[in-house]
């Protein structure tokens, strides 16, 4: 069989660049996940109940898999690992496949991201090198520059918050951006109303706590919102910032230059778009990578770079990045940084 | 027997009263021959029909597996059901009963939460600062996910209930609800309020019909509307 071939080839080369065997769960608990990422998760999930009535899930993604491994191993397991499997998601289009098998990588508690990227990075392009598929091409993208780019901008917390948290759901977003333009956001009087229960509330003990939020906390976002503005002037302004940010789509050789002339055109500070250093490592081992500030939407645990890998015939052969929340929000006590890529020897 | 029209309506409360009405109002009078707890009855003035009292959900189940041609249950029932099951199932007519709304409830005390946007935003918290996801109890888990989702609120988790959801968030089942209500007095007394724009559903009774069984139908479908 070809893919076997292609995977004996592939973990050759993920074990000599220091890559150790992993070996994740096939059965997941639903709720943890759920708990953890959310509903919409839900939809990707092939789930079932047990005898006991406990929601069970076939792994949707390795990438979890492995951090919930690695957790419940309490860390002891080796953090540079690798991992060669199945991966089952639900899908409405019959294009998508249901089982993906993948090879992939992963450096969990990262500690130095610019090595760890390349490391990563490296590794994978070596790989699809050994098996001799040629005329590939990547493309990149970078999260945390659009996270760093709204941080910059003159605009209430409340707004920074949904264009960060929303940017996944790129046809939300647009709403977002639309209702950011016509300044249609919180009804004025809708604020307004509960003003003499605030005062009510004030007296109350403020620990006490209705459906799990304390008074204190109730109280507090109430009072912030009364004092972060409602509408703000250069609304249109700042819209057209965003949308003309996340069409910039160049080769990665000249990114650095037309980020710095876009910041220039806006009058943002330079210093938005330092950390470019995994970019400019890319760009020495292939320059004819595109970079696209749009890129890399799909997947909410992502933080940094983004890349994706495709062949000839512009199928994606491997896809990857830097998730530094992942872990955090999967359960770990302290913020554990990662970064992995995979490949889907489907599409070879 | 071919030609036989089954009927289901809802066994009880007031969507009985008022299906009894409106059949009664287009001179087809239910009549049983049992007693008042009889769940089978017929049509005076039909002799090919059979009316059967059953829950309203389940009217919409067997409209979707064809042992029951025609129906009355509500719109909220029906739009919560599986695709597959909605495909096979015709509205045929919205009537004037029934009316309620299925809204989005939260305590009444939560004074900094007024609009979905808000609710979005504490939803973020509720992960970021204490890692776990604002749950949601309710009896229409798709509807609320449909809802929810199209409205940016993605950080929650759906707590299903059968009933006195109300109860939920003061309980420590859940932190806010989705219902149905009709007068909002129950959300009230149970110090919980709708969001300004939380409003989910219109749902009223409707006559629903079995695709399948269109044609033999439509005689009888002619005398109701």
């Amino acid at each position: 069989m070809k893919s076997k071939k292609y995977s004996e080839k592939i973990i050759k080369v993920f074990k000599k660049d220091g890559f150790v065997l992993s070996e994740p769960d096939v059965l997941l608990d639903s709720d943890y996940i759920i708990q953890r990422s959310g509903e919409n998760f839900r939809k990707l999930m092939l789930t079932f109940e047990d005898d006991t009535g406990k929601s069970i899930c076939l792994r949707p993604d390795l990438t979890i898999a492995s951090c919930i491994k690695y957790l419940k191993d309490n860390f002891r397991a080796n953090s540079k690992i690798f991992y060669s499997g199945q991966a089952y998601r639900r899908s409405n289009s019959s294009k998508d496949k249901v089982i993906n098998d993948q090879l992939g990588i992963e450096i969990l508690g990262s500690k130095n991201k610019s090595i760890d990227d390349l490391k990563v990075l490296k590794t994978i392009i070596n790989s699809i090198k050994k098996i001799k598929i040629k005329n590939t091409s990547i493309k990149v993208g970078d999260v945390s520059l659009f996270q760093n780019l709204i941080e910059s901008l003159k605009i209430p917390e409340r707004w920074k918050m949904r264009l960060k948290k929303h940017f996944w759901r790129p046809q939300y977003f647009e709403d977002l951006l639309n209702r950011l333009e016509t300044n249609s956001d919180v009804h004025p009087a809708a604020v307004d109303i509960d003003k003499k229960k605030f005062s009510e509330m004030k007296n109350l003990d403020q620990n006490n706590e209705i459906a799990n939020r304390k008074v204190s906390e109730i109280l507090f976002r109430f009072d912030k919102k009364i004092k972060d503005p409602r509408s703000f002037s250069e609304n249109k302004k700042i819209a057209k910032i965003i949308r003309d940010f996340l069409k910039i789509n160049c080769s990665i050789d000249k990114l650095e230059k037309n980020l710095k002339k876009f910041a220039n055109k806006n009058k943002l500070s330079n210093s938005i778009f330092e950390d470019l250093s995994t970019i400019k490592n890319l760009a020495k081992i292939n320059s004819k990578t595109i970079f696209s500030t749009n890129f890399g939407r799909d997947i909410e645990y992502y933080t940094g770079i983004v890349f994706e890998i495709y062949n000839s015939s512009k199928k994606e052969i491997a896809r990857g990045g830097r998730y530094d929340g992942l872990l955090k929000s999967l359960g770990s006590k302290k913020n554990i940084s990662a970064v992995g890529a995979a490949i889907n020897l489907n599409n070879l | 027997m071919k030609n036989l029209i089954t009927i289901g309506l809802p066994s009880k409360g007031r969507l009985k009263e008022k299906s009894i009405n409106f059949f009664e109002k287009n001179n087809l009078k239910p009549t049983s021959n049992g007693g008042e707890r009889n769940y089978f009855a017929q049509i005076e003035n039909l002799p090919n029909s059979k009316i059967i009292y059953l829950h309203a959900k389940e009217i919409i189940q067997r409209l979707g597996d064809g042992t029951i041609d025609v129906g009355i249950s509500g719109l909220d029932l029906l739009k919560e059901s599986p695709i597959n099951l909605q495909k096979k199932i015709e509205i045929k007519k919205k009537l004037d009963f029934g009316l309620a709304d299925v809204v989005v409830a939260i305590p009444n005390d939560w004074i900094d939460v007024q609009t979905v946007a808000d609710l979005e935003e504490v939803s973020f918290e509720f992960r970021d600062k204490k890692n776990i996801r604002l749950r949601v109890a309710t009896k229409y888990p798709n509807l609320t996910n449909n809802f929810l989702v199209s409205k940016g609120v993605t950080q929650y988790k759906i707590v299903p209930s059968l009933g006195a959801t109300e109860t939920y968030p003061f309980i420590g089942s859940s932190e806010i609800i989705t219902d149905i209500t009709s007068t909002g007095k129950t959300l009230k007394d149970n110090n919980l309020r709708v969001l300004k724009d939380g409003f989910i559903l219109n749902s009223q009774a409707c006559l629903l019909v079995s695709k399948k069984k269109a044609a033999k139908l439509q005689l009888f479908l002619n005398s109701l509307i």
